[in-house]
């Protein structure tokens, strides 16, 4: 058998060159690692088990050239669990997709499914291959796969853009619970050479799909990197936050971090000046494990924060407003960035937690444009049918509809309280008096004296007091507390099924 | 290091001037937006060596205040 033997290893070992050396030393000479080398880097060393070496383009007289048909597959283990990975190589036809190609990827995501491994994806590539997809016959046995269509948020899938990436690799990230990007790739929908036909535009890459029209206005990626290495270490520490499926809660992990330890610092951070911003940020890390905090989408919708975190070792998902950035009030961007991780944290069973500082929405004929009624209540509609336990915690303003948003008292949240700080209206006096009284304070001719009277007599008590004297909200907390109500609460929270969600949003869409 | 505008505003209050020692987290310039004060704060401790703003000033995300050596 010796022949056979040596014919097998002399098989895949060419194959593994997959379009070859000097395509492989073009990729370097770009400043890109190859998708073996990407793989590498990701995985626990010699655990890759590699699928479909030996596949290649089934077009006639390519099969020497098209190892792999452009996509390396198989399983391996990530920080020693295990994993599904599959990385796009650009050396074969330029990371485009053949049938072969196609076959291997929805075989992967299929078993990625079966038994319940998170999907990691290393992408680049032109998308359909040119000319396999082309024709009447071609295209309809390459449209998008079903699997990825249909994923429903059952096991994590992550997506790393390494490479210029139109058609397939961009349809792949945009499904995806996380996506990282690396400086100085695209990611859109055509490349510029398809559009210059098209409809003439002429464009380039980075303005077409940079990462800067991502952190700006698309918010499709949630984390940027200055290169490869980065964007797969990313991709290691969200994983570190997702359960390995849908039917698991995350990995508790073991903190050294004084589950009841007094916030004596908030008090320095949290001005008691209303008019004064205050990094919010700071409050997160003062709260959480270790001051460890993961953030989605930091350039994106800036005046609300998301981040995942660990509380005494169990993962949670902080929704918290940024009064640093427009008083903290959202548009449009915040909305959808809080849908999306309401989405993200209802299905993967990470339980939310919910800090306050906003003074209402970002209302405007542009927003209103962009759809702010809808908008908000998508991010409403999301809340109301999670099922993670969720704490809601009112920390300074929480004013008009943004106090629902945010989970306040009536949201379904397990417990609403606030800091002594906290205020809680309708809307802010002046504006009130404006809304009430502005005809007659038109055709008065002391509107200033008269404004500030009826300020006076416009004495509707915002204080958390108010509220908590009704019972509408649970308890107003010491904010040195704050840890250790969040602990103690999330144990209750959790006493039942931990923190296991019905996963009612598990098929909301990945993007709004 | 320079010291950038996080936000659009107005320079409302410029905390520190030209060659003074200043420590990390400091607050160097309050911003006015959206009718809120907006603290902006070194990163680092070093010497100013350059206010770029007074106040009034508009100043758009991005804007250099000043430069911290």
């Amino acid at each position: 058998m010796e022949k056979e033997i040596k014919e097998l290893l002399n098989r895949k070992e060419i194959a593994k060159l997959g379009g070859g050396k000097e395509k492989i030393k073009q990729q370097h000479k770009l400043g890109f690692f190859t998708a073996r080398e990407r793989i590498n880097k990701l995985v626990d060393p010699g655990s890759f088990l590699e699928l479909g070496l030996l596949a290649h383009s089934d077009q006639e007289g390519m099969e020497h050239k098209s190892a792999g048909d452009g996509i390396v597959t198989g399983l391996a283990k990530v920080n020693g669990r295990p994993v599904v990975v599959q990385a796009a190589d650009k050396t074969v036809f330029a990371g485009t997709e053949g049938i072969v190609y196609f076959r291997k990827t929805k075989a992967l995501h299929e078993y990625a499914l079966k038994r319940g491994f998170p999907l990691i994806n290393l992408m680049e590539g032109g998308g359909l291959r040119m000319p396999d997809g082309m024709g009447s016959d071609g295209i309809s046995q390459m449209l998008f796969p079903q699997v990825m269509l249909r994923h429903q948020r059952e096991v994590p899938m992550v997506t790393s853009i390494l490479g210029d990436s139109f058609g397939g690799p961009t349809w792949l990230a945009v499904s995806s619970d996380f996506v990282t990007q690396a400086k100085g790739t695209t990611m859109a929908v055509a490349g510029p050479r398809m559009l210059e036909v098209a409809t003439g535009e002429k464009v380039t890459n980075e303005e077409l799909g940079g990462w800067d029209v991502h952190a700006k206005y698309t918010g499709q990626v949630d984390q940027f990197s200055e290169n490869e290495e980065d964007s797969i270490e990313s991709i290691k520490k969200f994983l570190d936050y997702m359960p390995q499926h849908a039917g698991k809660e995350p990995r508790c992990k073991e903190t050294n971090d004084e589950p009841y330890r007094s916030l004596d610092k908030v008090v320095d951070i949290v001005t008691t000046n209303r008019k004064r911003a205050y990094d919010m940020k700071k409050v997160i890390k003062l709260i959480v494990d270790n001051e460890d905090y993961f953030e989605m989408k930091p350039t994106f919708g800036k005046a609300l924060i998301t981040v995942l975190a660990r509380m005494n070792g169990k993962v949670v998902g902080i929704v918290a407003n940024q009064p640093m950035q427009f008083a903290g009030a959202a548009g449009p961007n915040e909305c959808e960035k809080a849908t999306d991780f309401i989405c993200l944290c209802d299905s993967y069973n990470i339980p939310l937690i919910f800090l306050h500082d906003i003074p209402g929405f970002r209302v405007s004929s542009d927003a209103e444009k962009l759809k702010m009624p809808t908008k908000i209540m998508m991010w409403n509609q999301a809340l109301a049918q999670s099922t993670v336990p969720k704490i809601s915690i009112i920390i300074r303003k929480s004013i008009g509809a943004a106090y629902g948003n945010m989970c306040g008292p009536t949201m379904g949240a397990d417990f609403v309280v606030a800091w002594p700080t906290a205020e809680i209206n309708f809307t802010g006096p002046e504006v009130g008096i404006n809304v009430v009284y502005g005809r007659q304070l038109q055709n008065t001719e002391n509107k200033k004296e008269e404004r500030l009277e009826l300020l006076k007599n416009w004495g509707f008590d915002s204080s958390p007091y108010k509220a908590a004297g009704k019972y509408l909200i649970d308890d107003v907390i010491d904010p040195r507390d704050t840890r250790k109500f969040l602990i103690q609460t999330l144990e209750y929270a959790c006493a039942k099924n931990g923190s296991l969600s019905e996963r009612k949003l598990a098929n909301w869409p990945t993007g709004f | 290091m320079e010291i950038k505008a996080n936000l659009a505003g107005v320079v409302w209050q410029v905390l520190v001037s030209h060659g003074e020692e200043i420590i990390e987290n400091q607050d160097v310039v309050i911003l006015e937006s959206m009718k809120m004060e907006i603290p902006i704060e070194s990163e680092k401790s070093g010497k100013v060596k350059e206010v770029k703003v007074k106040e009034g000033d508009f100043v758009n995300e991005g804007d250099v205040l000043m430069v911290v050596v």
